[in-house]
């Protein structure tokens, strides 16, 4: 019974808003509606519930000093002063200066900072995987190395060439890899799911 | 404190791509282009936005990630000088936090530069994410809009089916295809144009074939002939704005893949056999030491 409950839910809930999407009537859409709004109320308390148990954690994690205690300390002040700002009297919320700043000035910088090292640690990952598996590290590099190549901005003929060879990498090859692995992704879990509706395997709850 | 061996590379490196920005390569060479010589993603844009009726209603979908945003910012900037020059009112909203905190920036850019209160609306942040969206097609007006921009939603019925076209703008949490997927199918008719960061180019080219997408820009060059393209009719920068907002220099951007070009080319050669190399010893050996 405990496996079928959930299952149960997910298929029903899933059914009305499948027929709310295929069917017009007015009952259906309602209760697809009344649904949806459930969900999206669901969501909100869920994030709301996260951002509780990441303070709450982090807090702990300070007082107890385990983990990372200045880590933490530098996660709750961050967060105190976003709340700060979206929430003194007068605020904007999102949209009010004072989190515009801190978002322009520091967040933005900051995560965009942390994205454009990815290069960097991908070198240093690749030194290692060129220890540990040389032989699909060096295909990845060649591939990498080779669509480095083609993206060169370069302009007159060759550059045309390269843009060229650019595009058709884009469309066959690596599309075509793509649209396999969603293809196969798709596959798989429509799969699981099935099972798992009909109490084959999954729902461990 | 004195930088050797890979510290002076790194800084090395630093100097050159400073330098690369610096010398803005599309003034000083013609051997550097950093946009795309097929034309055809940006002509795509640049016709749906051209089919729009006068004044035109178009919901702005921010909900880029800040990680990828810097990539897709100039692009999206030109769209969205590009739409309202052509006289459409301009309706943002997110369904990711962090997109909401981004479009909250873009729509204050906008009132900076003068555009009026009359052609933008902010719908704010819907929770829920497809649910939200589904949400989003039979009622988009938060309770107590207000304005010309809301008044043309509301006698359109209220929903996303009001707006003559929707802009994606996407990222790493909720991306184009989410929106195709939730509402493209509920509403087929509705034009969609994404812009995106380069690693959803893959994901999303698949939905332009079967028209799910209207238009596409999802790598820096195809967003630079498009910013170009809008930048020959006339560009809109706010004072304090930096002129390399814009598509970003050529110059460092050939810098940069150049200094790559060369770490992994050495990386690769470093590790056949034979040849003396970079590539440290396994790690287990590491700790050891």
């Amino acid at each position: 019974m405990r496996r079928s409950l959930p299952a149960a839910l997910v298929v029903v809930v899933g059914l009305i808003l499948l027929l709310d999407f295929v069917l017009i009537n007015p009952t259906v859409a309602g209760l697809a509606d009344a649904l949806l709004e459930l969900i999206v109320l669901l969501a909100a308390a869920a994030a709301v519930a996260g951002g509780v148990a990441l303070v709450l954690r982090h807090w702990t994690d300070v007082v107890e000093r385990r983990r990372d205690p200045p880590g933490s300390l530098v996660l709750l002040g961050g967060f105190g002063l976003m709340l700060l700002a979206g929430l003194y009297p007068g605020s904007g919320g999102a949209g009010g200066p004072a989190v515009r700043w801190l978002v322009a000035a520091l967040l933005a910088p900051l995560v965009a900072a942390l994205v454009g090292m990815l290069f960097v640690f991908l070198l240093v990952a690749t030194r290692r995987g060129l220890v540990l598996r040389p032989r699909q590290t060096t295909v990845m590099l060649v591939a990498a190395l080779a669509a480095i190549v083609l993206l060169l901005p370069i302009s007159g003929g060759a550059g045309t060439w390269l843009a060229s060879a650019a595009g058709w990498a884009n469309e066959v090859p690596i599309g075509g890899v793509f649209r396999g692995l969603l293809i196969g992704v798709a596959i798989v879990t429509a799969v699981h799911a099935a099972r798992v509706l009909v109490a084959i395997d999954g729902a461990d709850d | 404190m004195r930088l050797q061996g890979g510290g002076m590379a790194w800084l090395a490196l630093l100097l050159v791509l400073a330098v690369g920005v610096i010398v803005d390569a599309r003034e000083t060479s013609d051997a550097l282009q950093l946009a795309n010589p097929d034309p055809i993603r940006s002509a795509q844009v640049r016709e749906t936005f051209a089919r729009l009726p006068a004044q035109a209603l178009v919901l702005v979908a921010m909900d880029p990630d800040l990680g990828t945003y810097a990539e897709i910012r100039p692009t999206l900037r030109a769209a969205l000088d590009d739409l309202l020059r052509g006289g459409a009112s301009l309706a943002f909203v997110s369904v990711t936090a962090e997109g909401r905190a981004i479009a909250a920036a873009e729509l204050e850019r906008l009132r900076d530069l003068g555009t009026a209160d009359e052609v933008l609306l902010d719908l704010g942040f819907v929770s829920g994410a497809e649910a939200g969206m589904v949400r989003l097609v039979g009622g988009a007006l938060p309770v107590g809009a207000s304005g010309p921009v809301a008044d043309a939603i509301g006698a359109g019925g209220g929903g996303i089916g009001a707006f003559q076209m929707v802009l994606l703008v996407g990222g790493i949490d909720i991306g184009p295809r989410s929106w195709v997927e939730q509402v493209g199918t509920r509403l087929p008719a509705l034009p969609m144009v994404a812009i995106a960061p380069t690693f959803m180019q893959p994901e999303l080219a698949p939905y332009l074939r079967t028209g799910q997408l209207a238009g596409l820009l999802a790598t820096v060059r195809d967003g630079a002939t498009y910013s170009q393209a809008v930048a020959a009719d006339r560009f809109v920068l706010l004072s304090d704005e930096p002129r390399g907002d814009r598509p970003p220099s050529s110059l460092a951007v050939l810098l940069g893949m150049l200094i790559a070009v060369g770490v992994l080319g050495r990386q690769l050669l470093g590790s056949l056999p034979g040849l003396e190399g970079p590539v440290p010893a396994a790690p287990v050996e590491e700790e050891q030491s």
